[in-house]
């Protein structure tokens, strides 16, 4: 079951990867820059920046969900 | 006000290159405020350049860009500049601000232990997106703007005075800004795809310490 779940993950995952537009490049620090393709086979392999990769996209879409993007995040309005 | 600030900038790879770009204008705006900012860039982010500018200059500040580790904040070519165990103790009495993965993780609560005064940086990996476009110019990269405006926004806020407790602040409703316009706008799909990472770093940014330090 765990792992039925995990493909359709990395399904979603690479379906929203595909959206990268070509010459964009994501810096993930000392992990490395990649393009689209790169950030897409790392999930398909299941590897730690494909793990990482997909920890980014669920965390977005579980605060999509609960609608923390919209909430006020502070009151005051330091500069 | 002649406040010492000192940054740390290497530039040995795509990432360090272009924060250590994106970091010169914050530089540029310190020197306007009339603070002395000592510039470890490029070859002198070495660990004996920053401890011998530290015992000599005393900065307020500490400016970390660069690669990081739970325990650690790298300079030029990925050598360590400190770490847990060896030198956090030059951190002490300073507020620093770390944009570096993951260091707040371990050195961060280490060195307020040891008498830092405050550490802002990041829990986890540092996300950004660039332009492939603009790897010649990386200073006018609209994308990489996105991301490094709001995470420099830490240090523009102490500069201007504000706690850091406040900078930390000003640099998360700085990137929920930038979400929030992405979300809301036709934006392009740079753009789009930038939000999640984007909510990624503001999630991952913490002010450990004292909230009221000021530089």
């Amino acid at each position: 079951m765990e792992t039925e779940l995990e493909e359709e993950t990395k399904e979603l995952v690479i379906a929203r990867l595909n959206t990268l537009p070509e010459g964009t490049g994501v810096s993930m620090g000392s992990m490395g820059d990649f393009n689209k393709e790169e950030l897409i086979s790392h999930v398909q392999a299941g590897d730690e920046i494909g793990r990482k990769i997909m920890e980014v996209e669920m965390s977005f879409l579980r605060a999509l969900k609960d609608g923390i993007l919209y909430e006020s995040p502070h009151p005051s309005n330091p500069s | 006000m002649n406040r010492r600030i000192l940054v740390t900038r290497p530039s040995s790879d795509r990432t360090t290159k272009y924060i250590s770009v994106w970091a010169k204008k914050v530089i540029d705006l310190a020197n306007t405020k009339g603070d002395i900012v000592l510039d470890l860039e490029n070859q002198r982010a070495t660990q004996q350049e920053l401890e011998s500018m530290v015992k000599k200059h005393n900065p307020s500040l500490v400016f970390f860009n660069g690669h990081g580790t739970n325990d650690c904040v790298k300079g030029q070519n990925g050598q360590v500049l400190v770490q847990t165990g060896v030198n956090e103790d030059i951190l002490s009495g300073r507020v620093i601000y770390a944009l570096s993965c993951s260091s707040a993780f371990g050195l961060g609560p280490r060195s307020i232990q040891i008498g830092a005064a405050a550490y802002i940086g990041y829990k986890e990996v540092f996300f950004f997106l660039y332009d492939e476009s603009s790897r010649t110019r990386p200073h006018l990269d609209k994308t990489v703007e996105l991301f490094l405006g709001p995470s420099n926004q830490v240090v523009v806020s102490l500069v201007k005075g504000h706690t850091a407790g406040e900078a930390h602040e000003s640099s998360k409703q700085a990137f929920v800004r930038n979400i929030r316009k992405l979300l809301s706008s036709e934006a392009s799909a740079t753009e789009s795809a930038a939000v999640k990472y984007l909510f990624w770093d503001m999630r991952a940014q913490v002010c450990l310490g004292q909230p009221s330090s000021t530089i």
